[in-house]
Protein backbone atom coordinates (compact mmCIF):
# COMPACT_ATOMS: atom_id res chain seq x y z
CA UNK A 1 0.00 0.00 0.00
CA UNK A 2 1.39 3.40 -1.00
CA UNK A 3 2.28 6.02 1.55
CA UNK A 4 2.53 9.68 0.57
CA UNK A 5 5.71 11.30 1.86
CA UNK A 6 6.36 15.01 2.07
CA UNK A 7 3.86 17.10 0.15
CA UNK A 8 4.03 20.25 2.27
CA UNK A 9 4.17 22.30 -0.93
CA UNK A 10 0.64 21.07 -1.76
CA UNK A 11 -0.56 21.92 1.75
CA UNK A 12 0.93 25.43 1.53
CA UNK A 13 -0.61 25.88 -1.94
CA UNK A 14 -4.10 24.84 -0.74
CA UNK A 15 -4.05 27.13 2.32
CA UNK A 16 -2.56 30.05 0.37
CA UNK A 17 -5.15 29.68 -2.37
CA UNK A 18 -7.94 29.63 0.23
CA UNK A 19 -6.58 32.76 1.91
CA UNK A 20 -6.19 34.60 -1.41
CA UNK A 21 -9.70 33.68 -2.63
CA UNK A 22 -11.41 34.66 0.64
CA UNK A 23 -9.27 37.80 0.98
CA UNK A 24 -9.93 38.96 -2.58
CA UNK A 25 -13.65 38.25 -2.42
CA UNK A 26 -14.07 39.94 0.99
CA UNK A 27 -12.13 42.99 -0.23
CA UNK A 28 -14.29 43.20 -3.37
CA UNK A 29 -17.48 43.10 -1.27
CA UNK A 30 -16.27 45.78 1.16
CA UNK A 31 -15.25 48.02 -1.77
CA UNK A 32 -18.56 47.47 -3.60
CA UNK A 33 -20.49 48.14 -0.37
CA UNK A 34 -18.61 51.38 0.28
CA UNK A 35 -19.07 52.59 -3.29
CA UNK A 36 -22.83 51.80 -3.32
CA UNK A 37 -23.31 53.45 0.07
CA UNK A 38 -21.53 56.59 -1.11
CA UNK A 39 -23.69 56.69 -4.23
CA UNK A 40 -26.86 56.27 -2.14
CA UNK A 41 -25.72 59.06 0.20
CA UNK A 42 -25.11 61.42 -2.75
CA UNK A 43 -28.57 60.65 -4.14
CA UNK A 44 -30.17 61.20 -0.72
CA UNK A 45 -28.40 64.57 -0.39
CA UNK A 46 -29.69 65.61 -3.82
CA UNK A 47 -33.23 64.72 -2.77
CA UNK A 48 -33.11 66.58 0.53
CA UNK A 49 -31.56 69.64 -1.15
CA UNK A 50 -34.73 69.83 -3.25
CA UNK B 1 -31.97 52.89 7.32
CA UNK B 2 -29.75 50.36 9.01
CA UNK B 3 -29.35 50.32 12.77
CA UNK B 4 -25.93 50.29 14.37
CA UNK B 5 -26.26 46.55 15.14
CA UNK B 6 -27.27 45.78 11.54
CA UNK B 7 -24.29 47.76 10.36
CA UNK B 8 -21.74 46.05 12.59
CA UNK B 9 -23.10 42.48 12.75
CA UNK B 10 -21.83 41.37 9.29
CA UNK B 11 -18.39 42.86 9.92
CA UNK B 12 -18.25 41.19 13.34
CA UNK B 13 -19.21 37.85 11.75
CA UNK B 14 -16.44 38.25 9.15
CA UNK B 15 -13.90 39.11 11.87
CA UNK B 16 -15.01 36.13 13.99
CA UNK B 17 -14.81 33.85 10.95
CA UNK B 18 -11.28 34.99 10.10
CA UNK B 19 -10.17 34.54 13.74
CA UNK B 20 -11.60 31.01 13.86
CA UNK B 21 -9.97 30.15 10.54
CA UNK B 22 -6.59 31.25 11.93
CA UNK B 23 -7.04 29.09 15.04
CA UNK B 24 -8.38 26.06 13.15
CA UNK B 25 -5.70 26.26 10.47
CA UNK B 26 -2.91 26.65 13.02
CA UNK B 27 -4.28 23.62 14.90
CA UNK B 28 -4.55 21.60 11.68
CA UNK B 29 -1.11 22.57 10.40
CA UNK B 30 0.92 22.53 13.60
CA UNK B 31 -0.79 20.48 16.30
CA UNK B 32 -2.93 17.76 14.68
CA UNK B 33 -1.10 14.54 13.74
CA UNK B 34 -0.48 13.58 10.10
CA UNK B 35 -2.62 10.78 8.62
CA UNK B 36 -1.11 7.26 8.42
CA UNK B 37 -1.16 6.87 4.62
CA UNK B 38 -1.41 10.41 3.29
CA UNK B 39 0.98 11.96 5.82
CA UNK B 40 1.05 15.77 5.87
CA UNK B 41 -0.91 16.11 2.62
CA UNK B 42 -4.03 15.12 4.58
CA UNK B 43 -3.84 18.54 6.33
CA UNK B 44 -5.53 19.96 3.22
CA UNK B 45 -8.67 18.31 4.63
CA UNK B 46 -8.99 21.05 7.30
CA UNK B 47 -9.80 23.64 4.63
CA UNK B 48 -11.21 21.40 1.89
CA UNK B 49 -13.91 19.60 3.90
CA UNK B 50 -15.23 22.75 5.70
CA UNK B 51 -15.31 24.48 2.29
CA UNK B 52 -17.38 21.58 0.92
CA UNK B 53 -19.86 21.61 3.85
CA UNK B 54 -20.28 25.37 3.58
CA UNK B 55 -20.61 25.36 -0.22
CA UNK B 56 -23.55 22.93 0.15
CA UNK B 57 -25.00 25.06 2.95
CA UNK B 58 -24.68 28.31 0.99
CA UNK B 59 -26.39 26.83 -2.04
CA UNK B 60 -29.13 25.39 0.18
CA UNK B 61 -29.62 28.90 1.59
CA UNK B 62 -29.80 30.20 -2.00
CA UNK B 63 -32.50 27.59 -2.72
CA UNK B 64 -34.50 28.75 0.34
CA UNK B 65 -34.11 32.39 -0.79
CA UNK B 66 -35.34 31.42 -4.28
CA UNK B 67 -38.48 29.81 -2.81
CA UNK B 68 -39.17 32.82 -0.58
CA UNK B 69 -38.48 35.19 -3.48
CA UNK B 70 -41.05 33.43 -5.66
CA UNK B 71 -43.71 33.03 -2.99
CA UNK B 72 -43.41 36.37 -1.17
CA UNK B 73 -42.36 38.63 -4.08
CA UNK B 74 -40.19 40.56 -1.59
CA UNK B 75 -37.05 42.18 -2.99
CA UNK B 76 -35.04 41.32 0.11
CA UNK B 77 -35.16 37.61 -0.82
CA UNK B 78 -33.94 38.38 -4.33
CA UNK B 79 -31.04 40.36 -2.88
CA UNK B 80 -30.18 37.47 -0.56
CA UNK B 81 -30.50 35.01 -3.45
CA UNK B 82 -27.99 36.97 -5.53
CA UNK B 83 -25.58 37.18 -2.59
CA UNK B 84 -25.90 33.49 -1.66
CA UNK B 85 -25.47 32.27 -5.24
CA UNK B 86 -22.32 34.36 -5.69
CA UNK B 87 -20.88 32.99 -2.44
CA UNK B 88 -21.90 29.46 -3.46
CA UNK B 89 -20.06 29.78 -6.77
CA UNK B 90 -16.93 31.12 -5.03
CA UNK B 91 -16.97 28.27 -2.49
CA UNK B 92 -17.65 25.58 -5.13
CA UNK B 93 -14.88 26.90 -7.36
CA UNK B 94 -12.49 27.05 -4.40
CA UNK B 95 -13.56 23.50 -3.51
CA UNK B 96 -12.63 22.25 -7.01
CA UNK B 97 -9.23 23.98 -6.86
CA UNK B 98 -8.41 22.70 -3.34
CA UNK B 99 -9.52 19.23 -4.47
CA UNK B 100 -7.21 19.39 -7.49
CA UNK B 101 -4.27 20.31 -5.24
CA UNK B 102 -5.09 17.37 -2.95
CA UNK B 103 -5.69 15.00 -5.89
CA UNK B 104 -2.25 15.46 -7.47
CA UNK B 105 -0.14 13.91 -4.65
CA UNK B 106 -2.74 11.27 -3.70
CA UNK B 107 -4.36 10.20 -7.02
CA UNK B 108 -1.49 11.26 -9.30
CA UNK B 109 -3.69 13.58 -11.39
CA UNK B 110 -4.99 17.13 -10.94
CA UNK B 111 -8.45 16.25 -12.24
CA UNK B 112 -10.52 13.21 -13.09
CA UNK B 113 -14.01 13.07 -14.61
CA UNK B 114 -15.17 11.18 -11.55
CA UNK B 115 -18.86 11.57 -10.48
CA UNK B 116 -18.11 13.72 -7.41
CA UNK B 117 -15.75 16.06 -9.26
CA UNK B 118 -17.94 16.29 -12.35
CA UNK B 119 -21.14 17.06 -10.43
CA UNK B 120 -19.29 19.73 -8.40
CA UNK B 121 -18.02 21.31 -11.62
CA UNK B 122 -21.63 21.28 -12.88
CA UNK B 123 -22.58 23.26 -9.74
CA UNK B 124 -20.03 25.96 -10.57
CA UNK B 125 -21.24 26.28 -14.16
CA UNK B 126 -24.96 26.08 -13.30
CA UNK B 127 -24.93 28.75 -10.59
CA UNK B 128 -22.30 30.80 -12.46
CA UNK B 129 -24.62 30.69 -15.46
CA UNK B 130 -27.53 31.99 -13.38
CA UNK B 131 -25.40 34.91 -12.17
CA UNK B 132 -24.49 35.63 -15.80
CA UNK B 133 -28.19 35.48 -16.70
CA UNK B 134 -28.92 38.05 -13.99
CA UNK B 135 -26.32 40.37 -15.47
CA UNK B 136 -28.00 40.23 -18.89
CA UNK B 137 -31.62 40.82 -17.80
CA UNK B 138 -32.45 44.51 -17.41
CA UNK B 139 -35.98 44.15 -16.02
CA UNK B 140 -35.56 43.60 -12.23
CA UNK B 141 -38.87 41.71 -11.89
CA UNK B 142 -38.09 39.26 -14.71
CA UNK B 143 -34.54 38.91 -13.38
CA UNK B 144 -35.81 38.00 -9.91
CA UNK B 145 -38.37 35.45 -11.16
CA UNK B 146 -36.13 33.81 -13.75
CA UNK B 147 -33.12 33.52 -11.50
CA UNK B 148 -35.21 32.12 -8.61
CA UNK B 149 -36.73 29.50 -10.96
CA UNK B 150 -33.29 28.67 -12.42
CA UNK B 151 -31.82 28.38 -8.91
CA UNK B 152 -34.50 25.85 -7.91
CA UNK B 153 -33.69 23.76 -11.01
CA UNK B 154 -29.91 24.02 -10.47
CA UNK B 155 -30.26 23.05 -6.81
CA UNK B 156 -31.18 19.52 -7.92
CA UNK B 157 -27.42 19.01 -8.40
CA UNK B 158 -26.61 19.69 -4.72
CA UNK B 159 -27.97 16.37 -3.31
CA UNK B 160 -26.48 14.62 -6.37
CA UNK B 161 -23.03 15.99 -5.39
CA UNK B 162 -23.54 14.82 -1.82
CA UNK B 163 -24.72 11.31 -2.66
CA UNK B 164 -22.53 10.81 -5.76
CA UNK B 165 -19.87 8.96 -3.75
CA UNK B 166 -22.51 6.46 -2.54
CA UNK B 167 -24.42 6.05 -5.79
CA UNK B 168 -21.48 5.52 -8.15
CA UNK B 169 -17.97 4.07 -8.03
CA UNK B 170 -15.82 7.06 -7.28
CA UNK B 171 -12.16 7.83 -6.85
CA UNK B 172 -13.27 10.30 -4.20
CA UNK B 173 -13.55 9.04 -0.65
CA UNK B 174 -16.92 8.84 1.17
CA UNK B 175 -18.27 11.97 2.86
CA UNK B 176 -16.09 13.18 5.72
CA UNK B 177 -18.14 13.45 8.91
CA UNK B 178 -17.14 13.21 12.60
CA UNK B 179 -18.03 9.50 12.36
CA UNK B 180 -15.71 8.80 9.41
CA UNK B 181 -12.58 10.68 10.53
CA UNK B 182 -10.28 10.08 13.46
CA UNK B 183 -11.01 11.98 16.70
CA UNK B 184 -7.62 13.70 16.50
CA UNK B 185 -8.84 15.53 13.39
CA UNK B 186 -12.21 16.70 14.79
CA UNK B 187 -11.32 20.05 16.38
CA UNK B 188 -9.50 21.74 13.49
CA UNK B 189 -12.25 20.52 11.16
CA UNK B 190 -15.03 21.91 13.35
CA UNK B 191 -13.28 25.20 14.08
CA UNK B 192 -12.60 25.84 10.39
CA UNK B 193 -16.16 24.80 9.50
CA UNK B 194 -17.56 27.41 11.89
CA UNK B 195 -14.93 29.91 10.70
CA UNK B 196 -16.07 29.59 7.08
CA UNK B 197 -19.72 29.58 8.22
CA UNK B 198 -19.34 32.92 10.04
CA UNK B 199 -17.25 34.33 7.19
CA UNK B 200 -19.83 33.55 4.50
CA UNK B 201 -22.83 34.65 6.55
CA UNK B 202 -21.16 38.03 7.16
CA UNK B 203 -20.11 38.39 3.53
CA UNK B 204 -23.53 37.32 2.21
CA UNK B 205 -25.22 39.88 4.50
CA UNK B 206 -22.95 42.64 3.15
CA UNK B 207 -23.34 41.46 -0.45
CA UNK B 208 -27.14 41.44 -0.06
CA UNK B 209 -26.92 45.09 1.01
CA UNK B 210 -24.87 45.89 -2.09
CA UNK B 211 -27.61 44.23 -4.17
CA UNK B 212 -30.31 46.20 -2.31
CA UNK B 213 -28.53 49.54 -2.88
CA UNK B 214 -28.04 48.75 -6.59
CA UNK B 215 -31.67 47.73 -6.95
CA UNK B 216 -32.78 50.93 -5.27
CA UNK B 217 -30.90 53.13 -7.73
CA UNK B 218 -32.06 50.91 -10.60
CA UNK B 219 -35.76 51.08 -9.74
CA UNK B 220 -35.80 54.71 -8.63
CA UNK B 221 -33.39 56.53 -10.97
CA UNK B 222 -31.33 59.32 -9.41
CA UNK B 223 -33.08 62.63 -8.92
CA UNK B 224 -31.67 65.11 -11.47
CA UNK B 225 -29.73 68.12 -10.29
CA UNK B 226 -32.06 71.05 -9.58
CA UNK B 227 -31.61 74.05 -11.86
CA UNK B 228 -30.30 77.20 -10.20
CA UNK B 229 -32.90 78.68 -7.87
CA UNK B 230 -35.43 75.84 -8.35
CA UNK B 231 -36.14 72.74 -6.27
CA UNK B 232 -35.40 69.20 -7.55
CA UNK B 233 -38.43 67.13 -8.62
CA UNK B 234 -39.74 64.97 -5.79
CA UNK B 235 -41.78 61.79 -5.93
CA UNK B 236 -42.24 58.33 -4.49
CA UNK B 237 -38.90 56.64 -3.75
CA UNK B 238 -38.16 52.93 -3.75
CA UNK B 239 -38.30 51.63 -0.21
CA UNK B 240 -37.19 48.02 -0.80
CA UNK B 241 -40.59 46.41 -0.29
CA UNK B 242 -42.45 43.97 -2.55
CA UNK B 243 -42.39 43.56 -6.31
Amino acid sequence: MGIVEGGWEFVVAAYSLTAVVFGAYATSIFLRYRSERNRAAIEARRETRG
Amino acid sequence: MTTRLESWAPKALVALGVALLFVGSFWGLAKAPGEVFMGDVQRIMYVHVPTAWNAMLTLTFAFVCALFSLFTNAWKWDNRLEAAMEMGVILSLLLCMQGAIWAKPTWGVWWDWDPRLTTTAVLVFAFGGILALRAFVDDPVKRAVWSAAACIVAFVDVPIVYFSVRWWNSLHQMQSTPETVSKAFHWPLRINAFGILFLWTGLVALRARVAALRLRSEIAPPVPEAPEGKSAPTGARFSGGDR
